[in-house]
C-alpha cells in the first residue's frame, strides 16, 4: 500500500493502481468518458486530467494512465485542471448535439411541447433518448463549461455542418445511432476485452473515424450476440436498448435474478410506470458479476404486455372465457376436489416448473403431498435431472455438488461437455473464455456442433450425436490408473484421431498438475439415458484427474433456471410416484384424471408431442401461468399469474447460490403471484395454508429443507445451499454403448438456442424469436447436396408420421449425417419427432425433403 | 461456423501461409486486393479466420488505409497526383476538369462503374508533371484541355491503353 494525498486528504491505495479508480472510490467526482474500470486505460477522451505534483513535462496529467505511487500529491480541483478539462470537453462537444445543456428552457420543457425557438427537432434535448441518464451530459455539467469560449456551443460546429450518419434500427435489441458517438471506443474494448466477441471496431481514420459493427454492415449481420455490454459502457445515446428506449429512464431499481438459464445472473430491473423498462447486470452473483446475455437483458420484454394473461379463464363449451379470479379459483378447486373424492388423490398429477421460485415449488410440493395426497409430482425435464443427479451420486457419493463456478475462472484446464454452452449458458461460456484469454487456461470442448467456444479451445472433439459420453470416456481412459471399472471401450464415432490426441495431451497435463481443473457439463434436456451416461463420464474425468477432490471439479449446469431449487423443494415423484412420462401415459390411458400444472408447458418441453397432447386432451387440466401457453389452451381452468419479473422469492442456480427474485413493478390488474395463487388454491381445497407472503414460505422451507435460509439471511449470489460431505469414496462408473438410431436418415439434434425464451416460445408468439437467427434447421452442405436443398430453402423434416416445416441453413459446424433444430423453434414443434421420454431410444433420424408448394 | 464455398476456399489458399500475427494483416490485404481489386466481405471473414482475429478487426484495418477498397473497383482507375510539382503546374485545374467531365469527386466511381478517380501520392516522375495515372501508366504533361479529352474518352469507353 502507498500513501498518497488527494485534494489534501491522505489516502492509502495499492501502489500501481490506476489513479482514476482511487479518486472515484474516494467519492470525488471526476469525469472519465473513455475509462472502463478494470481494463487497460485508453487515454482517448482526456477528461480525467488532474494535477500531480512534480509531473513531467507538466503537472497536468491523465489520472487514468497515472499509477498510484508512494507520496503522490494529487489535486483534482485547481483552476488549471478545470481550464484544461474545459478545453478537452469543448473539443468533444464540437461534434455532439448540445441542446440538452445549452437551451435556456431545458428545465421547463415538458415532453410533447413544441419548441418555437429551436424548430430543428432532432437537435432538441427532449428528443434525445438518453436525456437525464447520459454520462456525457453529466460530465459536461460536472466540468461546468461556464463562460468557456467557442466552439463548444453554437451552430458553427462540425456536428451541425455535416449530415448525420444513418442510425441502425434493423434488429430488435440494439439501436445504434452513430450521430451521437464521441468515439470513446469503450464499446470496442468492452466487446473485445470483456466479452471476447470483438464485433465492434473503429473504421476509417482522422475526422472520418466511426464505430462500425462486423465488416461495416448492419449490427445483426455481424457476430454481435446482443449481450449489451456495449450499452452498459456507452456514455451517450449511441448504443441503446431498442425495447423501451424512450421510456427507459428508471424511477427506481430492483435487485433480482434472471431466470433464463441456471447460471442465475443477478440483474437489476429499472422500473418506470409500474413495469420493468430496462435491465442492468447486478454484481451480486460472484460468477456473472457485471455481465449478462441477451436473454437476461431483454427477455422480460419477450412477451408483449398485452399478450400476457391478465384475467383468469374457464372453459365454457369449446372456448376459454375470462372469468373473475375468485370464480376461476373456486372452479379449479371444485374440479380437483371432484376427482379427489371420486378417484382418490392418486388420480391427480402435479407438474411444476424450473422457471418457478423455490417458494412456489415448496407450496406446489406441499399441495401434492398434504392436500391432494398424490405422489405423482414432477416437471417436464425431471427425469433428465434425476439421471444426472443419480450418476453424480453413484460416482461421487454426494447429492449436492460442492463445486463453485468461480473456480472455473481460475482453472488451468477446463473440459466442457455441452451441445453449445455459448448458447445455452452464455455467461458461463464467457467466464471460460476469460480463463483462456486472460489466464492461458487450456480448454477441451466436447460437442457434436461447432459453437463460439470452439475457437478458444486447444482441442475440439466432435463426436457423432450419442457418442458424447464415449468421447469423454476416451479421455478418462487415457489418464485413469485403473480402467477396468470403465466398462467395454466404445469408439467415439466422429472423433478424429488428431483431435483426440490433442485433447488427451491436455488432460494428461492436467492430471499431472495440481492446478485448477474443471469439468463443465450442461446436459441437453432431451434424452435422460444419454444425460446419465454423459454425467457418469464427466464424473469419471473429474475422479481420474482429481481423485478425492473430484466433486469440487465437476460443475453441473442444468438447462433451466431453478432445476436444482425445485428439486430440493420436493418437485419430483414421491415414493411410488410416477415420473413425467409415466404421468403422461397414465393420463392418456385415463388413470390420471386431472393435472395441476404450474408454469410448465409439456407441449413445449417434453419429447413426444403427440402422446403429450393426447394425454392433456384426455385429462382435465388446471393451469397456472402468466401466458396463454399451448398447454393452457387445453385447460379447463387457467389461473392468471404475475409474470416472473413481478415475483418475490428465491431461486437456486447451478452452483447452488440462493438468489433473490424481487418484484419489479406492481400488478395493475387482478392477477396474483404464484405464492398467493397456490396458497389460495390449497385453502379452497381445505389445506389450511397460512402463508401471508413468499417470506413466510421461505421461512418454513428453510426449517424443512437442508441448506436453505430465511429471507433475512439470504445474501443473493453468496449464500449457497450445498449439502453434506460425500459419504463414500469416488468410484469410476462404466458406461454402455449408445443405442444406434433406426432408419437411414439424418440424426436429429435438438438443443437450447440463445435468443428464444421459454415464455415466448410457450405461446408460439411471433415475438418469440425476435432475431430470426434461429428459425432454421442447420444442415451440413454434404447432406444438403444429397437432399437437393440449398441454403434458405424451405424443407420438411419427417420421421414418416410427423412433419416439421422449417427453412434450412447450411453450416460446416454441423457434422455430416446430422440435422440441428433449435428446441424452441415454432413452439417446440421439433419435439413431435422425438419419442416420449423412456418409451423408446431418443436417438431418431429424419428425412429431409424440399417443401412442395401446392 | 462460416460456410466454406469455392470463393472462400480460393481466398483461403491465397493467404494460407500467413500466420496469426498482426504483422501479416497488411500482407493478406495486399494479396487479396491485388488479386480481386478489392477486399470483399468474404475475404475479411477468411483473413480473420486465418489470422485469428475478428472480422471487425480486419474491417477496421481495411478502412484505415485509403489504398484498400471494400467495393469492386471500376474498370479503369485514374489516380490524380497531388504532389507539389504537379500542383505548381496547375494540378488542381487538371483535377477540376476531370471531376467536371466525369461528374464525380476524388474517391468516387462513375455510376456505370467504368471510371474511378482517386488521389495518388507523388511517385517521383515529376519531370512529367502535371500528371495522372491511368491504371499503372503515367499520362503526363497534361493541360486542362487534354485532361478534358482524356476524361471524355475514358467516360465514353475508350481502351485505357490507347488514351
Amino acid at each position: 500500500m502507498a500513501k498518497i494525498t488527494i485534494n489534501g486528504t491522505e489516502v492509502e491505495a495499492e501502489a500501481g493502481r490506476r489513479l482514476v479508480e482511487v479518486i472515484k472510490e474516494q467519492g470525488i467526482r471526476i469525469t472519465n468518458l473513455c475509462y472502463i474500470d478494470g481494463l487497460e486505460p485508453y487515454a482517448g477522451c482526456r477528461t480525467c486530467l488532474v494535477d500531480i505534483e512534480g509531473g513531467r513535462p507538466t503537472s497536468i496529467q491523465l489520472s487514468c494512465t497515472a499509477q498510484v505511487a508512494e507520496g503522490m500529491v494529487v489535486r483534482t480541483d485547481t483552476p488549471e485542471v478545470k481550464r484544461a478539462r474545459q478545453g478537452v470537453m469543448s473539443l468533444i462537444m464540437a461534434n455532439h448535439p448540445d441542446r440538452c445543456l445549452t437551451c435556456h428552457r431545458r428545465v421547463h420543457c415538458q415532453p410533447g411541447e413544441i419548441c418555437l425557438r429551436d424548430d430543428v427537432v432532432t437537435h432538441r434535448c427532449l428528443t434525445c433518448s438518453k436525456n437525464y441518464r447520459c454520462e456525457l451530459q453529466t460530465s459536461t455539467e460536472m466540468i461546468d463549461m461556464g463562460e468557456y469560449e467557442e466552439p463548444w456551443v453554437g451552430e458553427v460546429r462540425s456536428y451541425y455542418e455535416t449530415p448525420p450518419p444513418e442510425p441502425d434500427r434493423a434488429n430488435p435489441y440494439l439501436e445504434f445511432d452513430p450521430q451521437m458517438c464521441i468515439i470513446c471506443t469503450r464499446c470496442v474494448r468492452a466487446c473485445a476485452d470483456i466479452r471476447h466477441t470483438g464485433a465492434i471496431t473503429l473504421s476509417g481514420k482522422g475526422s472520418s473515424t466511426a464505430i462500425a459493427f462486423g465488416t461495416g454492415g448492419p449490427v445483426h449481420e455481424s457476430n454481435c450476440d446482443f449481450c449489451g455490454a456495449c450499452i452498459d459502457v456507452c456514455p451517450t445515446a449511441t448504443l441503446m436498448e431498442k425495447p423501451n428506449k424512450w421510456v427507459g429512464l428508471a424511477e427506481e431499481w430492483t435487485n433480482s435474478t434472471c431466470n433464463s438459464c441456471s447460471v442465475g445472473c443477478t440483474i437489476s430491473y429499472g422500473v418506470a410506470n409500474d413495469r420493468p423498462v430496462i435491465v442492468r447486470p447486478d454484481r451480486l452473483n460472484q460468477f456473472s458479476r457485471d455481465q449478462i446475455c441477451v436473454r437476461g437483458r431483454f427477455h422480460y420484454d419477450a412477451v408483449a404486455e398485452n399478450q400476457r394473461l391478465s384475467r383468469s379463464l374457464a372453459r365454457r363449451g369449446e372456448r376459454l372465457l375470462p372469468v373473475p379470479a375468485d370464480e376461476a379459483l373456486a372452479e379449479a378447486a371444485r374440479l380437483l376436489d371432484g376427482v379427489r373424492r371420486e378417484h382418490g388423490g392418486g388420480a391427480i398429477a402435479v407438474l411444476g416448473s424450473p422457471l418457478a421460485t423455490n417458494e412456489e415449488a415448496y407450496l406446489l410440493a406441499r399441495i401434492a403431498r398434504d392436500v391432494l395426497q398424490t405422489p405423482h409430482i414432477d416437471f417436464s425435464h425431471g427425469s433428465i435431472h434425476r439421471a444426472v443427479q443419480g450418476a453424480i451420486h453413484d460416482a461421487l457419493g454426494v447429492d449436492r455438488l460442492p463445486s463453485d463456478l468461480t473456480s472455473v475462472e481460475t482453472a488451468e484446464t477446463i473440459v466442457v461437455l455441452a451441445s453449445d454452452l455459448e448458447e445455452s449458458h452464455n455467461v458461463a461460456a464467457l467466464r471460460i473464455k476469460d480463463a483462456v484469454v486472460k489466464r492461458g487456461a487450456r480448454l477441451v470442448v466436447v460437442s457434436p456442433r461447432w459453437g463460439e467456444l470452439v475457437p478458444f479451445a486447444a482441442a475440439w472433439l466432435q463426436p457423432s450425436p450419442g457418442f458424447e459420453a464415449a468421447a469423454v470416456q476416451a479421455l478418462v481412459r487415457a489418464i485413469a490408473s485403473d480402467a477396468s471399472q470403465l466398462g467395454e471401450p466404445v469408439v467415439p464415432r466422429g472423433v478424429t484421431a488428431s483431435s483426440l490426441e490433442s485433447a488427451v495431451e491436455v488432460v494428461r497435463a492436467a492430471a499431472a498438475s495440481d492446478k485448477g481443473f474443471a469439468v463443465v457439463y450442461a446436459p441437453n434436456p432431451v434424452d435422460a439415458a444419454a444425460a446419465g451416461d454423459q454425467a457418469r463420464a464427466c464424473a469419471n474425468l473429474a475422479i481420474a484427474a482429481r481423485g478425492q477432490a473430484a466433486a469440487s471439479s465437476l460443475h453441473y449446469l442444468p438447462t433451466d433456471a431453478n432445476v436444482l431449487g425445485i428439486s430440493d423443494m420436493g418437485v419430483g415423484p414421491a415414493a411410488n410416484g410416477m415420473a413425467f412420462s409415466q404421468i403422461i401415459e397414465a393420463a392418456r390411458d385415463g388413470r390420471i384424471k386431472a393435472l395441476l400444472i404450474h408454469d410448465d408447458n409439456p407441449l413445449l418441453n417434453g419429447a413426444g408431442s403427440d402422446d403429450i397432447r393426447a394425454a392433456l386432451e384426455a385429462a382435465q387440466l388446471v393451469v397456472i401461468d402468466s401466458v396463454r401457453s399451448t398447454t393452457a389452451e387445453l385447460a379447463e381452468v387457467v389461473l392468471a399469474e404475475l409474470p416472473f419479473f413481478a415475483k418475490d422469492g428465491t431461486i437456486t442456480n447451478a452452483d447452488r447460490r440462493i438468489n433473490r427474485q424481487r418484484p419489479a413493478g406492481v400488478p395493475r390488474r387482478e392477477e396474483r403471484d404464484g405464492v398467493a395463487l397456490l396458497t389460495a388454491l390449497a385453502n379452497e381445497l381445505g389445506g389450511n395454508f397460512a402463508y401471508a407472503d413468499a417470506a413466510a414460505v421461505t421461512a418454513e422451507a428453510a426449517s424443512k429443507v437442508a441448506g436453505y435460509l430465511p429471507y433475512e439471511q439470504v445474501r443473493s449470489g453468496r449464500s449457497r445451499a450445498v449439502g453434506a460431505e460425500a459419504t463414500t469414496q469416488p468410484r469410476l462408473q462404466a458406461i454402455g454403448a449408445p443405442a444406434a438410431p433406426e432408419g437411414d436418415g439424418l440424426r436429429l439434434v435438438v438443443a437450447r438456442s440463445l435468443y428464444t425464451t421459454w415464455e415466448g416460445a410457450s405461446m408460439r408468439s411471433e415475438e418469440a424469436d425476435k432475431m430470426h437467427r434461429e428459425e432454421v434447421a442447420t444442415l451440413n452442405p454434404r447432406d444438403a447436396e444429397a437432399a437437393g436443398v440449398r441454403s434458405g430453402d424451405a424443407v420438411v423434416l419427417t420421421d414418416g408420421t410427423h412433419e416439421v416445416s422449417v427453412s434450412v441453413r447450411l453450416d460446416d459446424g454441423v457434422a455430416p449425417g446430422t440435422v440441428y433444430v433449435p428446441h424452441y423453434y415454432d413452439g417446440g414443434a421439433v419435439m413431435s419427432l422425438l419419442p416420449l421420454e423412456g418409451t423408446a431410444a431418443a436417438s431418431v433420424t429424419v428425412a429431409v425433403r424440399a417443401l412442395q408448394l401446392a | 461456423m462460416p460456410l466454406e464455398t469455392e470463393a472462400t476456399a480460393e481466398i483461403r489458399a491465397l493467404v494460407a501461409d500467413l500466420r496469426p500475427d498482426d504483422a501479416d494483416m497488411l500482407e493478406a490485404l495486399h494479396r487479396v486486393q491485388h488479386r480481386y481489386g478489392y477486399v470483399s466481405q468474404e475475404a475479411m471473414y477468411v483473413i480473420a479466420d486465418q489470422l485469428r482475429v475478428t472480422p471487425a478487426h480486419v474491417y477496421g484495418v481495411t478502412t484505415y488505409y485509403s489504398d484498400f477498397r471494400t467495393t469492386p473497383p471500376p474498370e479503369v482507375t485514374v489516380a490524380w497526383c497531388g504532389g507539389p510539382a504537379c500542383r505548381l503546374k496547375n494540378g488542381a485545374g487538371i483535377r477540376d476538369a476531370m471531376q467536371a467531365v466525369l461528374g464525380i469527386e476524388l474517391g468516387e466511381d462513375t455510376a456505370d462503374g467504368r471510371v474511378g478517380l482517386v488521389a495518388g501520392q507523388c511517385n517521383g516522375s515529376c519531370e512529367q508533371a502535371p500528371q495522372v495515372w491511368v491504371g499503372e501508366r503515367v499520362v503526363g504533361r497534361l493541360t486542362a484541355a487534354r485532361a478534358v479529352t482524356l476524361a471524355r474518352a475514358l467516360r465514353d469507353g475508350a481502351d485505357p491503353a490507347s488514351v
